[in-house]
């Protein structure tokens, strides 16, 4: 145990970082998905053509080769962020897709008559979105939102890759000097583990306050 | 499609930014057939005298934790399949040693799995530029040191702020995850801003593209860098001594003498020299450094 009190500080800093990615990327993830669910469900076939083009893109592309692509290869092209921005926008961008997904089912939820009583009350198709249909989708998806926003904390310790000390890049520099493997990635998985049981329990909450019982 | 296409575009020049084939350590020919033909084999009382070494003839095989991806040190060779380098040459002639010919099985090990896989007798050796400190002699045990390198500072050729190692305080610096260079900077900048990243090449690009100032690594994985990238500069001298054992399971006192004994002939033979030529040799300027003398260092 010593290993661990010893090193509290490192640490401390690696859950920090890994806690402000997860709400950075989770926030981000939530309005790009919001955007591109919109854009899915839309009668214009060009966004509707780009939603489908972009959630097809980030999930059939695994994130470590986009955190990869926008740490190496956009300063390529000429655009660079700092690390920690850019892994925010690499997991944010990624999750997202899964996210729109996730909501898009929410959508099919809701009753076709719904949709077409607030077109019947004069509602214009963002107006209808915003008042009617995307309020009840969300509610029936909190769950499946909640287990991805599990996913997309154990995804931030991809973000090693793009040269952030978050949780299990502190574990390593521990370890690197400790040597106590079996130890020290107990402690980081504890941690995780307890960060997901965070949401979990959140995700709860929010259910049970929002479910419509049907 | 286009950012996929860019993805993949980026993916194939990182590939080109590893080590083109010609510059892989002993080209054709120098992956020491000749070396293997002249390297000791052990005797049959010295074989006796170790249960563990009597284990591995039998089976017949060598397992090593070792790496796929370290140039002049361990590195595999697409063309061939062989792995080539400082560390793989020295753990097939290991094998050699042991069952008569060098047939050595590298699992790939990573600097947070070695200890592990030593423990539970995954592999029966560690040639992995395994640095000896007495914090890892506690979990296992070291024979050795079979080389001695050290953290140095690498910059691009531009920049001219960074001398020293003090110079490095204030300034964000790179350094490979899991490397002793991380501890080595924090001794000797406590304030630099470290970053890092899984390999070399990506610490390279990284400073490339001007994600910190300088790179700290070991003089050896730097030398071949700089060579491959002329706009690549090693400042200095190495600042840290960083002795390399080869680690083993904890109180096995006799494979331990067996292997310390191997290690002994192969630098009385000549052959500890002309291996480190054939790789290390290739970048490095000047002779075969003298081999550094076994259990010479805490923890060994």
């Amino acid at each position: 145990m010593d290993v661990l009190l010893d090193n509290l500080g490192t640490f401390a800093e690696g859950v920090a970082t890994t806690v402000e990615l997860t709400t950075l990327s989770f926030l981000g993830a939530l309005a790009i998905s919001l955007v591109i669910v919109t854009f899915r469900v839309s009668p214009v076939r060009p966004l509707r053509l780009f939603g489908t083009a972009y959630v097809e893109v980030f999930q059939n592309v695994p994130l470590l080769l986009w955190i990869l692509f926008f740490v190496f290869g956009l300063p390529k092209l000429g655009i660079r962020f700092e690390l920690f921005t850019t892994a925010v926008l690499a997991v944010a961008m990624y999750s997202a897709a899964y996210y729109a997904e996730a909501l898009r089912t929410g959508i099919n939820t809701v009753a076709a008559g719904q949709a077409e009583a607030a077109r019947a009350l004069g509602l214009g198709f963002g107006q209808s979105l915003r008042w009617v249909v995307l309020p009840q989708a969300l509610r029936s998806v909190v769950q499946p939102l909640g287990n991805l926003t599990v996913m997309l904390l154990m995804n931030t310790a991809l973000a090693a890759g793009a040269g952030l000390v978050e949780l299990s890049t502190a574990a390593n520099r521990v370890n690197l000097v400790e040597a106590e493997p079996i130890l020290i990635f107990s402690g980081a998985a504890v941690v995780y583990a307890l960060l997901a049981l965070l949401i979990t329990t959140a995700t709860r909450l929010l259910e049970r306050r929002l479910v419509i019982h049907r | 499609m286009l950012v996929l296409t860019c993805a993949i575009a980026t993916l194939s020049t990182a590939a080109a930014c590893s080590p083109e084939p010609g510059a892989l350590p002993g080209a054709p020919g120098s992956t020491g057939q000749g070396i293997i033909d002249r390297a000791p084999v052990a005797t049959a009382e010295a074989i006796a005298a170790s249960p563990t070494a009597s284990a591995i003839k039998q089976r017949g095989q060598l397992l090593i934790g070792g790496s796929l991806d370290a140039p002049l040190l361990s590195q595999q060779n697409p063309a061939t399949g062989e792995t080539e380098g400082f560390d793989a040459t020295l753990g097939k002639l290991l094998a050699k040693y042991i069952i008569g010919s060098p047939d050595a099985k590298i699992v790939n090990s990573s600097s947070e799995t070695r200890e592990a896989l030593l423990q539970n007798s995954t592999v029966d050796v560690v040639f992995q530029t395994y640095t000896i400190t007495p914090q890892r002699a506690q979990k296992v045990a070291f024979a050795g040191p079979y080389l001695m390198s050290g953290q140095a500072i690498a910059t691009m050729k531009d920049k001219t702020a960074i001398k020293k190692p003090s110079d490095l305080n204030g300034k964000k610096v790179i350094a490979g995850a899991n490397t002793p260079g991380i501890e080595a900077i924090k001794q000797q900048a406590p304030n630099a801003d470290i970053v890092s990243f899984a390999t070399d090449p990506e610490c390279v690009q990284a400073l490339e593209q001007n994600r910190g100032e300088a790179y700290v690594q070991d003089l050896t994985l730097l030398a071949a860098s700089a060579r491959l990238n002329d706009k690549l500069q090693i400042v200095g001298e190495p600042f840290t001594s960083d002795p390399y054992g080869i680690g083993l399971k904890l109180g096995d006192d006799a494979f331990k003498r067996f292997v310390n004994d191997w290690l002994v002939q192969l630098q009385q033979a000549g052959i500890w020299q002309q291996v480190w030529k054939d790789s290390l040799g290739t970048v490095v300027s000047g002779e075969a450094p003298a081999p550094p003398a076994i259990g010479s260092v805490p923890g060994s």
